[in-house]
């Protein structure tokens, strides 16, 4: 509900501008007003663009935080960067949104994976120094435990453990709604299906690159091996026959040598 | 039917087709999929399943753009095209080139516009075909320059005698890797206009955005390395106490 209001109010907002917002402004407590350095906007308009680029067709951003940039920070202004990049990605989804509605083009889209790509890097560079932490003082890497397993009908899947209070013997719940092994016969029978359909596509793959490779040396037979070996590593353009068709034919008619 | 790999369409783009265009993989990815159906994701009994378009029809239409899209709609037959592979690519904007095929045969000019995806080169003002177009009811002819390749129709071009000549990418001694030409050993500089893209001539000449860290804040090194992890930093610096001891737990 709060977030229809959100767009709501956004849809009126060109209209009537900054102050239709103002009622709705949020209490702030007095002992954060004392210490915050962001931007003095408190309602709802920090979830929208800056009102200077509505009617821009390209508002242009440089490119995403790496990883080598991020490492150089220090912990505490990676926590502020984060809320300044989730406060951004709250604002372009909005936007989004709200051109959506009014049938427009939202300007520069790519924005949205910029800061997604930011807060990816950002967040590997917080769990690798926790990592090291975790390996100098306890030995383990610290993070969430998991294991590749199978399921009931025997694919292998990446389980990621959960944290419980009691031991796994004594958790009855559990057991009943996690069977990670299969020793049914039709599984079996499945698996050596599914076996042989995988086989069937790893040959046809085989087959269509073999039969490219056949199209370029009728259409360029001086073409450079080197490079048709490298796209095409499985194939061996040395034992491919090719037969001129009419099908396939070089641009230009090409006299066969008299001889 | 097809198994999704993450990221796959996008590596059918060039790589100086996203260098120029300075946009990130996973927005190109996003702008030029064609997915017909997707299993629902999360659910032990959907296989992660994706049925759309494989294979991509490349033109002089960039794989973001709207006209790229209409191209590659799902059930559209495009003509199939064969594409000679090229180990490394040698033609950059901004190369000085020579015309091997055609009436400007001969002739030789400046690459414009590269289209990796088809191996294809625009070179200015050369290999023109006539245009007819109407607008406001009249008819006006324009100059279209057409695609060469650039494996067989143009030849890039020797520094000490202007003919065209075969190329090399070679190591210099200080461990650069250049072109060189075949014939007379000499090294082919990389054009200035190379390093251009929609943002910027060159990167040392792009302004900084209202949103966009200064290079000098960037570069500034606040990281004090110390026994802590990020959680338990944040919390001294917020002056929040933990003092309760958490209890055993099991992982499975």
């Amino acid at each position: 509900m709060a977030l229809r209001r959100i767009f709501q109010l956004a849809s009126s907002l060109k209209e009537i501008g900054n102050h239709y917002l103002k009622p709705l402004q949020l209490a702030r407590p007095s002992l954060v007003a004392s210490i915050h350095t962001t931007s003095p906007k408190l309602d709802l308009s920090e979830f929208f663009e800056d009102k200077k680029n509505w009617t821009k067709d390209n508002i242009q951003v440089g490119r995403a935080y790496n990883q080598a940039e991020l490492r150089l920070k220090s912990n505490s202004d990676l926590h502020k960067l984060w809320f300044v990049l989730l406060k951004e990605q709250n604002m372009l989804l909005t936007m989004e949104h709200f051109y959506k509605q009014n049938h427009a083009l939202f300007p520069n889209p790519e924005r949205i994976d910029k800061v997604k790509i930011s807060m990816q890097n950002l967040e590997e560079v917080v769990r690798e120094r926790n990592r090291a932490y975790w390996q100098l003082e306890v030995g383990e890497s610290g993070e969430r435990p998991g294991e590749e397993r199978h399921n009931q009908i025997g694919l292998r899947f990446f389980y990621r453990k959960f944290e419980h209070n009691i031991p796994c013997e004594a958790h009855k719940k559990w057991a009943r709604h996690h069977t990670h092994q299969y020793r049914d016969k039709e599984v079996r029978r499945f698996l050596l299906l599914l076996n042989e359909k995988r086989w069937q596509e790893k040959r046809r793959a085989l087959n269509r690159n073999r039969r490219a490779v056949r199209t370029i040396l009728r259409r360029y037979p001086d073409v450079d091996r080197e490079a048709l070996a490298a796209k095409y590593p499985d194939v061996d353009a040395d034992h491919i026959s090719i037969q001129r068709s009419k099908e396939v034919r070089p641009h230009k008619y090409i006299p066969p040598e008299s001889s | 039917m097809r198994l999704y790999h993450f990221l796959s369409d996008v590596k059918q783009v060039g790589k100086l087709t996203k260098k120029i265009s300075n946009l990130p993989d996973s927005y190109i990815q996003r702008a030029m999929e064609q997915v017909e159906w997707k299993t629902p994701r999360g659910y032990p009994w959907y296989q992660k399943r994706t049925v759309g378009r494989k294979k991509y029809f490349f033109d002089a239409d960039r794989p973001w753009s709207i006209d790229f899209k209409l191209r590659n709609e799902i059930g559209k037959h495009n003509k199939p095209y064969v594409l000679e592979p090229v180990k490394d690519w040698s033609f950059f904007i901004g190369d000085r080139v020579e015309v091997l095929v055609g009436k400007d045969k001969g002739k030789q000019g400046f690459v414009v516009e590269i289209f990796e995806e088809r191996n294809w080169v625009i070179v200015e003002g050369l290999n023109c075909k006539l245009k007819k177009q109407e607008a406001a009811g009249k008819t006006f002819h324009l100059q279209e320059e057409q695609p060469l390749l650039v494996t067989r129709e143009i030849s890039h071009v020797d520094p000490v005698d202007l003919k065209p000549c075969k190329t090399e990418w070679r190591y210099t001694e200080s461990g650069e890797k250049v072109r060189v030409s075949m014939r007379s050993g000499r090294i082919i500089p990389m054009p200035k206009k190379a390093e251009a893209t929609v943002d910027y001539k060159a990167p040392s000449l792009y302004i900084d955005g209202e949103k966009d860290t200064p290079s000098a804040e960037m570069v500034k090194i606040t990281f004090e390395p110390a026994l802590k992890t990020f959680e338990m930093e944040i919390m001294e610096e917020m002056g929040i106490q933990e003092d309760r001891v958490p209890a055993p737990s099991y992982w499975y």
